[in-house]
């Protein structure tokens, strides 16, 4: 009777939560106060598949939930903004009957990674995704190691573990098991042989701490690693990005299935190549997934086409305190062959806390906008100074850069005569104060 | 003068190296002629040749490691704070120089002894937050940012008085250590970047005669902008 009640309460409130349009962790919330084991009292789907990581997990998971879809599957998934408990519980009971049985064949979660301990309590999933650690919101998150321990805590025997072979801490959840199915990607035209980002992660074994060595950099610390003191190496894959073509907007897996990139990044090629092992995993033919995948398109409002008066630009929304995203949009600007200007907007570090902490932009490879085709540099925002100082000691030429405290005054002053293309790259907590400016063209 | 950071590459966890940035900058400015030698795990190294010393954060597995190789300049390092000259810990590399620190599993490691404190880690509760300190030694307080799982006790006479924010300890009003101008302070990242008065400070120690921090001009502006949204969180 519990349960049932339970279960009838959250779904009512998720239902007026939805016409009133609120979170959906709430009514979550209130069904574990009521019940707090109330998901273990569900019985749940064969096939739970989670998503864990720093960076990609709700791409990931609407990938994997089309695929599996396309597929013939039924999915229970959650969106984004809802991969903590509370969240997990109103679509647990979201997707059951009023009895407590989850109708879906197959429950597909977005953890929180450092919360994803509390979560896999009650539900163990049968498949667990794990896409990479990498400084991410270090002021909540700690460090990769720190989110490392937590995930551990929600790791069990009997989950088959997918794992990034290229990141060395993801891979260390794979060493002495033997239910591990390894995903990553070959030596690509676009890797290097040294580490090109300002830190590197990669510098030290995960596991006994001496120096490790790599054959080939994808970006940052993930690439083909060796430890030459304890053995620990990158494990042979599964599934595997055999070939990228950025130009043509080409990604290769396992040497067969060619897949058209929406998204031109080498992250995009992770996502698509997490999400159709997956597939894989759950039956689905290859050459189907590669055919669902080619030209898909997330839309999540991470990409977005402006006007503003004559200028043309995109907006690139990457997490601010997230130095491997932003590292990665300047690589779009700095690559756009007929020349662009570049804004950075850092006004709230965050959307969903204060800080007034900065360290991460020293941890971001501004200095890489020495070379290539980004011209004239716009910073704005209440951090505006801080931003000064960093891109000064990038040894960025000053008559390049101008300031803005004040967004409205950077943003009128792109209208300004110059005809290059703009990207504006900042992050969801002060991407609308930009929107609010400009005229938007499309947005995925 | 002759700098040396120490574990640059395994003790850089919050962009802790913009402080070695920041004092090449300032040097720079000044028309002070300056030498960088960064320096790590089994690298020769030899303390007395320097005119400052500084080591920044890591992970608690790589402040083991970084402990471990420190060991062997235990003796130098303690001449050289003897001498007075400057050096600056901070993050967890702070925690290397108490008397001892007890991991999260009860394994206890032996610090280098240069305090009497003592550390304690956990592993359940990241303890993070901004911070407003006062140090009697600097007309305005420190901004910055504190990112740690341990607690520090033992230091009876800390480096800053907590204005805002976590100290050495819970329940703690104070914050940091100093011994002679080797200071300590669990503050992680470009500390010397977003305080260039405590920057103009440390530089000043080491030339002996007073600096002046003023052509720092977006760096000033940045630490009063920061200062100015600490102080409206602590207001309420």
């Amino acid at each position: 009777m519990k349960v049932f009640i339970t279960i009838l309460i959250c779904k009512l409130l998720r239902f007026v939560g939805g016409l009133i349009g609120k979170g959906s962790s709430k009514p979550g919330q209130i069904a574990l106060k009521l019940c707090p084991d109330i998901l273990s009292r569900v019985k749940l789907p064969e096939r739970i598949i989670a998503v864990t990581g720093s960076n990609g997990k709700t791409s990931t998971v609407e990938m994997i939930a089309h695929i599996l879809t396309r597929g013939g599957l039924t999915v229970a998934y959650n969106r984004e903004g809802s991969n903590q408990i509370e969240g997990v519980t109103t679509l647990v009971l979201g997707a059951s009957t009023l009895t407590g049985k989850v109708r879906s064949d197959v429950l597909l979660i977005e953890s929180d990674e450092r919360f994803a301990r509390y979560t896999f309590r009650y539900i163990k999933p049968t498949h667990y995704v794990i896409t990479n650690l990498y400084r991410d919101q270090l002021t909540r998150n700690g460090h990769p190691e720190w989110v490392y321990d937590a995930i551990a805590d929600s790791v069990y025997p009997d989950t088959t573990l997918i794992l990034n072979a290229d990141d060395p801490l993801v891979s260390r959840f794979g060493a002495d098991r033997e239910n591990v199915i390894r995903f990553g990607a070959d030596r690509l035209s676009t890797d290097t042989d040294a580490n090109t980002s300002v830190y590197d992660d990669g510098a030290y074994c995960p596991v006994c701490k001496h120096p490790m060595t790599y054959s080939t950099r994808h970006y940052n610390h993930i690439g083909h690693y060796a430890c030459a003191h304890c053995g620990y190496r990158r494990r042979d894959t599964a599934y595997a990005v055999t070939a990228v073509d950025m130009d043509k907007g080409e990604l290769t897996i396992d040497g067969r299935y060619t897949i058209r990139l929406a998204l031109k990044s080498l992250y995009n090629c992770y996502n698509i190549l997490a999400a159709y092992t997956v597939g894989c995993l759950m039956g689905i033919a290859p050459e189907q997934i590669a055919a669902d995948m080619s030209d898909y398109v997330l839309k999540n409002g991470r990409v977005i086409t402006f006007m503003k008066g004559a200028r043309r630009g995109t907006l690139l929304a990457a997490k601010h305190e997230n130095s491997v995203a932003y590292d990665l949009c300047l690589r779009v600007a700095r690559e756009y062959r007929d020349g662009c200007d570049l804004m950075i907007i850092v006004d709230n570090v965050s959307r969903k806390y204060f800080t007034g902490d900065v360290s991460w932009l020293w941890d971001i490879d501004f200095e890489s906008l020495n070379e290539g085709h980004a011209d004239r540099i716009i910073l704005a925002g209440k951090y505006v100074n801080d931003l000064a100082v960093r891109f000064e000691a990038a040894g960025i030429d000053p008559g390049r850069i101008s300031l803005y405290e004040d967004i409205h005054e950077a943003v009128e002053s792109l209208d300004n005569g110059r005809e290059e293309y703009v990207y504006v790259l900042t992050c969801f907590s002060d991407k609308a104060k930009f929107l609010n400016e400009i005229t938007i063209t499309s947005e995925v | 003068m002759k700098i040396l950071h120490l574990y640059s590459d395994i003790m850089n966890l919050y962009g802790d190296y913009g402080n070695i940035t920041a004092i090449m900058k300032l040097c720079g400015l000044i028309g002070e002629e300056y030498t960088v030698d960064r320096r790590s795990i089994g690298d020769a190294v030899k303390l007395s040749d320097y005119d400052f010393i500084y080591v920044g954060s890591g992970t608690e597995r790589n402040m083991k490691v970084a402990l471990g190789d420190l060991r062997r300049l235990k003796d130098e390092l303690c001449a050289y704070v003897d001498s007075g000259r400057a050096a600056l810990f901070t993050g967890n590399a702070f925690e290397m120089l108490g008397k001892s620190i007890t991991d999260a599993d009860g394994t206890v490691y032996e610090g280098l002894g240069l305090f009497d404190f003592t550390v304690t880690e956990q592993k359940k509760t990241r303890l993070v937050g901004d911070v407003i300190y006062d140090a009697p030694f600097l007309d305005s307080p420190l901004v910055g940012f504190i990112n740690k799982c341990s607690e520090i006790r033992g230091i009876g006479d800390p480096l800053f008085t907590v204005r805002m924010g976590l100290g050495n300890a819970e329940g703690e009003s104070g914050e940091g250590v100093r011994r002679n101008n080797l200071f300590c302070t669990h503050l992680t990242g470009p500390v010397l970047v977003k305080n260039p008065h405590m920057l103009g400070y440390i530089i000043s120690l080491i030339l002996g005669q007073p600096v002046d921090t003023a052509v720092l001009t977006y760096e000033h502006r940045g630490y009063a902008v920061t200062l100015r949204e600490l102080r409206k969180r602590l207001d309420g």
